[in-house]
């Protein structure tokens, strides 16, 4: 069953065009990996796929919604772990995943946001200001966002970027337990060693074309 | 039900966020206080044009401080990418919206009142009995402020030169709320009968009614992507 | 390229425009200036509403334009509407800018006076402050799509609020000052009412002209910014291929 679509996506800024027809289809339980060297537009597909922008041409489905067109219904079953942590720096770690899961329409009990920042480990910072945290800490707050939203669609951007081994661990962990849970991933990364356990199909996006890649042949220097 | 509660959020997250840091109304209120005695200075001596002109004074003072934390509002959500969290909002972002302007009203009616006395004492205002309606004037002022101002503070936040640009485009557009709340200031202080100047306060209220709306709606606009 | 099919629609009647605007504001201005006589107060100064009145109109019809401009784009978001909404903002400065000036101009032997916060100056100025707010809140965005979206949203609001602008501006000037001038007292003789039709006719098809022209330069200057990425795109694809 298809989870995310895209048709002849294209995207362009002024003269300066990112994407060029990228066809993609990613099934549930799959998690996709997007290779690429920066300024690629591997961020700027995330952002049209999250609902972020808009492309400049073609259309793309997710979870058979139309992603022109039913942008809020998709907004409601995708969550995407962006570059920026999303976090206000005022509140402390709790306050921020009450706020962020306030936004979706749900209500996380106390206990649900105690074993979520138990997870990636940083329940002892539950009641930090998120200004004292490191990038790392970010990252894995986010993560615990994700946790509790239980979302079909999971977006990442570079997701082990700050991760030490054991939140990558915990970041790879959280990924097979959401495919078991026929959701999809779509993620786009440099790390090729800490994403290879995890990923189930991979793409080469090279100035803003998409060719798929065999795992296999996944060599470190091959990306570039 | 998600909507309310949405707004809820939004207002507290906006509140607190304030409560701990203090920013946005330190900020306001030092710069109102620098306006006030800037104004007293230049009028010292002669008293007589500054009796004249006082509610304009006012006005000016509290449209630019107002201006100031309409700037901030938005502009604290660029830290860590969250505007970008409250693009990712399932629900309509009307209720983001009118949170922003709730708490963007408490604000500046916060400094407003809080810096007033400061008129009184610098400009040797008589105020005592007029003092509720004072209150319903600057009530009535700052939520047009806010309706518009948020929806502004909204859509510069994302374009060049922002800081400049949200007074050049709000300022013209709040000219009824000006001329308006310095018309009725005018008449409070004044001590004139309540009638002379309703006038105005239905104006303001008219004017509040329609620009929520309007902004309710095109706040969408600004926010979609 | 597909050129949008408005653009050809356009190119087959647009000349009739500019022509039928070159022959009204030529009999216009003949009539004015030459043939009709002088008002029995103003003088010669008069002549100068032949310019002033039309443009003054002609703008207002430009920020009408803007306004369903903008109206339709966000409702369709077709871009050519966005292109023309564009144009027409800064036509309408221009014209505004110029009623003003040619009023100054009128106003001071007439009136002994170059400007006055009367309620139809101060509401029209704002109109003028709220278009060059537009404009530069077009220069300040780099997204194409956004700045649309952005300048459409502007000339909404600027459209609820300039009657209310109008409205508590003139209140306010009733309040404090009777009209010791007012443009409503010029009573117009028939003699100066011909040539005054024949200016209004032809600065509204001078305006349309304006508008089309420019409107379809900025359409077609985005479709060659547009072509002008993929070709660099291909280029360099090509580059990294060998």
């Amino acid at each position: 069953m298809t989870a995310i679509s895209c048709h002849d996506l294209s995207k362009s800024y002024g003269h300066y065009q990112v994407l060029h027809g990228i066809r993609l289809t990613v099934k549930k339980g799959e998690c996709f990996a997007l290779f690429g060297p920066n300024g690629a537009g591997k961020t700027t597909l995330l952002k049209i796929l999250a609902t972020l922008q808009r492309p400049s041409e073609g259309r793309y489905e997710i979870l058979g919604l139309d992603g022109l067109k039913e942008r809020e219904s998709i907004r409601a079953n995708l969550v995407f772990l962006a570059h920026g942590a999303h976090l206000y720096d005022d509140l402390n770690a709790k306050e921020n995943l009450q706020f962020a899961l306030a936004l979706r329409g749900q209500t996380p009990t106390p206990r649900d946001i105690k074993l979520a920042l138990d997870r990636v480990a940083i329940g002892a910072f539950a009641e930090m200001k998120v200004r004292h945290f490191s990038a790392g800490m970010k990252k894995r707050l986010a993560l615990a966002k994700a946790i509790l939203a239980k979302p079909k669609i999971l977006l990442l951007d570079e997701p082990f970027t700050a991760l030490d081994a054991a939140g990558t661990e915990i970041m790879r962990a959280y990924i097979r337990e959401r495919l078991a849970e026929e959701s999809a991933v779509l993620m786009s990364t440099h790390d090729h060693d800490k994403a290879r356990p995890v990923i189930s199909r991979a793409g080469m996006l090279r100035q803003g074309t998409l060719r798929e890649i065999s795992i296999e042949t996944l060599k470190a220097d091959d990306l570039f | 039900m998600t909507f309310f509660n949405v707004i809820r959020w939004i207002v507290w997250k906006d509140l607190i966020t304030e409560l701990r840091s203090r920013e946005t109304i330190s900020s306001m209120a030092f710069f109102a206080l620098i306006v006030i005695l800037i104004f007293s200075f230049s009028f010292s001596m002669d008293q007589q044009a500054a009796q004249e002109v006082i509610a304009g004074i006012i006005w000016v003072a509290f449209a630019f401080t107002g201006i100031i934390g309409l700037g901030k509002s938005f502009s604290t959500e660029l830290q860590n990418d969250c505007l970008e969290a409250l693009q990712l909002v399932p629900q309509s972002k009307g209720a983001i919206y009118l949170g922003k302007v709730v708490a963007n009203f408490s604000f500046i009616f916060v400094v407003e009142i809080l810096l007033f006395p400061m008129f009184v004492i610098f400009f040797n205002l008589d105020v005592v009995e007029e003092i509720s309606l004072l209150l319903l004037i600057f009530f009535l002022a700052t939520v047009g402020l806010s309706a518009v101002g948020t929806l502004f503070s909204a859509l510069t936040v994302q374009i060049r030169a922002r800081e400049v640009m949200l007074p050049i485009l709000l300022l013209p557009l709040v000219v009824p709320v000006m001329i308006a709340a310095v018309e009725a200031t005018k008449g409070a202080l004044n001590g004139d009968p309540l009638t002379m100047y309703s006038q105005w306060l239905e104006l303001l209220a008219v004017f509040d009614v329609i620009f929520t709306v309007v902004s309710f709606w095109m706040f969408e606009f600004v926010m979609e992507n | 390229m597909i050129i949008h099919r408005a653009i050809r629609k356009v190119q087959r009647f647009q000349g009739w425009f500019g022509g039928g605007a070159a022959l009204c504001i030529g009999v216009g201005l003949y009539l004015g200036l030459l043939a009709s006589p002088p008002d029995y107060y103003q003088g010669e100064v008069v002549r100068i509403m032949y310019v002033h009145v039309p443009l003054a109109h002609t703008s207002l019809l430009a920020y009408l334009v803007l306004s369903v401009g903008s109206i339709w784009y966000l409702w369709k978001r077709d871009p050519i509407v966005d292109n023309m909404c564009h144009a027409v903002a800064a036509l309408g400065a221009v014209f505004t800018t110029l009623a003003l000036a040619t009023g100054m101009i009128w106003g001071k032997p007439t009136w002994n006076t170059w400007w006055t916060w009367d309620a139809r100056l101060t509401s029209y100025t704002v109109m003028l402050l709220i278009l060059i707010g537009y404009l530069m809140l077009r220069t300040f965005i780099d997204d194409q799509e956004k700045e649309a979206r952005y300048a459409a949203v502007l000339a909404i609001i600027g459209l609820v609020d300039l009657p209310i602008i109008h409205f508590s501006v003139e209140w306010w000037r009733t309040l404090h000052q009777p009209q010791s001038i007012s443009m409503r007292g010029v009573s117009i003789s028939s003699g100066l009412l011909v040539p005054l039709l024949w200016m209004s006719i032809g600065m509204s098809l001078l305006f349309s002209y304006m508008l089309m022209v420019r409107t379809q330069l900025l359409y077609l200057d985005r479709l060659l910014h547009a072509k002008k990425g993929r070709l660099l795109s291909q280029f360099h694809m090509s580059k990294d291929d060998s």
